[in-house]
């Protein structure tokens, strides 16, 4: 017989209650590096041994420098980078560095832009002078804004077949404080219809600016000269900048739902809670919750796949997206892949309701084996170790992300369980994305 | 993970194991060396992340080794992992409760144990994966439950374009030999055909540690080799799986629940280093997502058409495969068709160093995880050239890539890319309306 929901629950809690005995910390790495160059933050995590060299440089010119009609401009002026013509002969900066052996790419974060560079040991140097060559005079021209503009917009039209995508922007967008830090990372159509190349230079010159800039690199760098990661930073004119104040009320009442429909065949049930920063101390008690969260979602809704990973095991998850401003942990499910997706979901929130109340029972040592694999596994491609350095550089004293995560693990206990879980799983927003033509009865 | 990662993981939600291994030109202080109890070991330290990959990989035709059960390397390798050990836990819930993942990679010739885990735990993983591979003992449970497993994944697989075509080129290409039946069998009723006693017996055939190679990479150093507990052969390793071809392989139409055009071609085995690594390299200029030649030509935003094509790297001999699932399935096969006819010229001299070292990096990216690397040394291990590997030092990869040129590569579209197998998949009107 199938277990009613309060037993679901109850096995759920006690799903560890036999002792054991993994150490969740893993073997030390080595610490990365951190400087300050000319008031740049320069975090460096070198590899002798790699044959790639990684480099981020974030810049404070994102989502929270746009005014609410500006919505786009972050974006376009970093398209427009990407696109500026440079080298002999002259092609785009995202052309020319493929052909150098790398490649280039831009991220919209609430208060950043980020840029990231990788390319072959032997071809950095080179590839970095191609890229500071478009930063420091971008291509404002009506032709390039155009073709940066059309880019986007496809870019946009793909993320909004993503329900995950579509439903995690609109919880951003409901839970940000700052009402333009919430917008969409790309802008929308319509917005960036809007923005000309005065916009986009205007945005350009008033952001892009040395002040509070971040240098994170990784893998093989001893290739490159002393100065060549701060020199990125010093293509940028000296100053800071602060962002543009757009405050609008939080959503207020006992419950939040935001619905949106769109091109998709099965509708995504997801939930955001607010979470900690990386610097305080429910960080690890969190990465544990996360992962007691992603399992219980997963025995919930009994998802097949017994030993290989599906498509069905992957269509719930829960995810603590710590690395983005305000902090969130995440719960999702994809309704066309599980039987009953609402039940699912609805089991999964009344899990995390009864958290807060109920210590867990038995160990979670094996939780917080799953946490501390989840994070070191994760974290092994030289873009995601650039990003977390320089997560924990901003937000820590310290860039040492792998380390002190795994630290935070290993030392959190339930009763921290059950305090962050009371802290923060109290009010969820949920999102719902539906498939066109259908509505909440269906 | 990062809420962009959970987009795409839950977006393109499975895996993709890639058939292609195209492995890094890294430097690393790497070691090859002989197992306690029979195999070898290959090692590929990297001490700057928090993981370690454990493969364990062995030649095992998928079918048997009379090819009689089709299913049978599958149904073993799941098995000896949801067997329990000595210590009463199966490998499979010993990584998970150690924070890993395991992936069982199963190939017509050849099967993959691969698994990352936490750095601190590599030692446990070695001891319990070698125990439960290299001293198999499977019971009905643990068969039960790999059915299941395979199952579940045999009503995915359906779903899947790629995998779907590629296990049909092959059936066409191959006249007989592991590689004419999908590594996943058709029906259940394969599966089921296939006794406990069958399967003990198959793993303990092809999980000999002497037909073995451990492959470690990431935050591990040597000393974890001393963590192996079982084995006990003085043998060697078997000698590939080989299948021979058809001898006019016929292009086919067949029916299934999705939709796709697949098309093969059958190139050089491993050891003809200069023109495989000159199929990859074409592979990567024309057919790599969003920078190939071709996906170029596809816009993403009004069109779901998913096109893979690489050069899988084989004993003997090796395939080019191109899939094409989604929508627009005939025009993407028209410019794939095209493009290929317009590489049998060379390439001027500035675009084709362009690709070439864009080639070189995308090998290395690609292959820059400790999991990556450690498989792409167990399948070059075990294909038959190790030294191809370029994760080796002082391997020849690099170098097969820097001595190409455009005349060489256009040789090579004309004496291999001509007159494709071609596969055309419909989907019955029932399997439209299925998931």
């Amino acid at each position: 017989m199938k277990p009613g929901l309060p037993l679901v629950i109850l096995a759920t809690l006690a799903i560890c209650a036999a002792p054991c005995t993994a150490r969740a910390a893993g073997a030390e790495v080595p610490t990365p590096t951190l400087a300050n160059v000319g008031g740049t933050t320069v975090v460096q995590q070198s590899d002798s041994a790699a044959s790639l060299a990684g480099i981020a440089l974030v810049v404070r010119a994102g989502l929270d420098r746009e005014t609410m009609k500006q919505n786009g401009v972050a974006a376009l002026v970093a398209q427009t980078i990407l696109l500026t013509p440079v080298g002999s002969p002259a092609m785009s900066l995202q052309d020319a560095i493929a052909a150098r052996g790398g490649s280039v790419r831009f991220t919209i974060d609430p208060s950043d832009v980020r840029f990231y560079i990788e390319a072959l040991a032997g071809d950095a140097p080179a590839v970095l002078d191609l890229f500071r060559t478009a930063l420091a005079a971008p291509d404002f021209s009506p032709a390039t804004i155009r073709t940066a503009r059309a880019a986007l917009v496809r870019q946009i039209a793909q993320s909004q077949q993503q329900a995950l995508q579509v439903g995690l922007d609109m919880l951003n967008a409901a839970g940000s404080s700052q009402a333009n830090a919430g917008l969409p990372e790309l802008g929308t159509p319509a917005s960036l219809a809007q923005i000309f190349s005065n916009d986009a230079r205007a945005f350009y010159h008033a952001y892009y600016r040395r002040g509070g800039s971040l240098i994170s690199a990784a893998g093989r760098l001893d290739g490159l000269g002393a100065d060549t990661l701060s020199s990125l930073a010093a293509a940028l004119p000296e100053g800071t900048t602060a962002p543009v104040a757009v405050h609008t009320p939080l959503l207020s009442g006992a419950t939040h739902e935001i619905v949106a429909h769109r091109d998709i065949s099965s509708p995504w049930l997801i939930a955001q809670y607010p979470a900690p920063k990386v610097d305080s101390e429910d960080f690890g008690p969190m990465l544990v919750l996360a992962a007691f969260v992603r399992r219980t979602l997963s025995d919930i809704a009994q998802v097949p796949g017994v030993v290989t990973p599906t498509f069905a095991s992957r269509s719930v998850g829960a995810v603590y997206a710590y690395d983005r401003a305000p902090p969130s942990l995440v719960l999702y499910v994809n309704g066309g892949l599980i039987g009953n997706p609402s039940r699912a979901f609805a089991t999964a929130l009344s899990v995390v309701n009864v958290l807060a109340a109920t210590r867990l029972q038995g160990s979670i040592e094996e939780f917080k084996a799953e946490a501390a694999g989840d994070f070191a596994n994760d974290a092994t491609t030289l873009e995601t170790r650039t990003w977390l350095a320089a997560v924990f550089s901003r937000e820590s004293a310290s860039p040492d992300f792998i380390n002190r995560a795994l630290a935070a693990i290993s030392t959190t206990t339930p009763d921290d369980v059950q305090r962050v879980a009371r802290k923060y799983l109290g009010n969820p927003t949920i999102a719902l994305v539906l498939p066109r033509g259908t509505n909440l009865q269906d | 993970m990062n809420a962009r990662a959970a987009v795409l993981a839950a977006t393109f939600a499975v895996t993709v194991v890639g058939l292609c291994r195209t492995p890094a030109p890294a430097a690393m202080p790497q070691a090859i060396g002989s197992l306690p109890r029979g195999g070898s070991y290959v090692l590929d330290p990297d001490p700057t992340v928090g993981s370690a990959a454990i493969g364990l990989w062995f030649r095992a035709p998928a079918a048997g080794f009379d090819n009689a059960t089709p299913g049978i390397s599958n149904l073993a390798a799941t098995a000896a992992a949801v067997a329990p050990l000595a210590s009463g836990k199966s490998l499979y819930a010993l990584i998970h409760s150690l924070g890993g993942e395991l992936n069982i990679e199963v190939y017509p010739d050849i099967v993959g144990i691969a698994a990352v885990v936490p750095a601190a735990a590599a030692r446990r993983v070695i001891a319990g994966m070698t125990g439960a591979y290299f001293a198999p003992t499977l019971d009905d449970t643990a068969v039960k439950t790999a059915r299941a497993n395979a199952a579940v994944l045999g009503v995915q697989q359906r779903y899947e374009s790629d995998a779907t075509l590629h296990d049909l080129l092959f059936k066409q290409i191959f006249a007989g030999g592991p590689a004419h039946y999908p590594p996943l069998p058709d029906s259940v009723a394969q599966l089921t055909s296939i006794s406990t006693a069958q399967a003990g017996a198959y793993a303990k055939r092809a999980f000999r540690a002497e037909n073995a190679v451990l492959t470690l990479a990431g935050n591990v150093d040597a000393s974890s080799v001393s963590a192996v507990t079982d084995g006990g052969g003085n043998g060697s390793m078997d000698t590939p799986y080989d299948s021979p071809l058809a001898k006019s392989p016929a292009s086919a139409t067949m029916t299934g629940s999705i939709d796709g055009v697949g098309l093969g071609w059958v190139g050089p085995p491993i050891a003809d280093q200069k023109a495989a690594t000159a199929l990859d390299f074409i592979a990567d200029y024309l057919f790599r997502d969003r920078t190939g030649v071709v996906p170029r030509t596809l816009d993403k935003s009004s069109s779901d058409t998913l096109l893979s094509g690489q050069f899988i790297t084989l004993h003997d001999p090796g395939v080019m495969v191109v899939t094409i699932g989604g929508d627009e399935e005939k025009a993407t096969e028209q410019r794939v068709l095209a493009a290929l006819d317009a590489l049998q010229q060379p390439l001027d001299r500035a675009t084709f160093e362009a690709a070439r070292e864009a080639f070189l990096y995308h090998v290395a990216t690609d292959t820059q995880t400790p999991q990556e690397r450690a498989d792409n040394l167990g399948w070059y291990t075990v294909e038959g050239n190790l030294q191809y590997a370029p994760g080796l030092a002082n391997g020849s990869y690099e170098q097969a890539v820097r001595a190409l040129d455009p005349q060489y590569v256009a040789d090579v579209v004309r004496r291999y890319l001509r007159n494709p197998v071609v596969v055309n998949l419909t989907a019955t009107s029932s399997d439209k309306e299925s998931p």
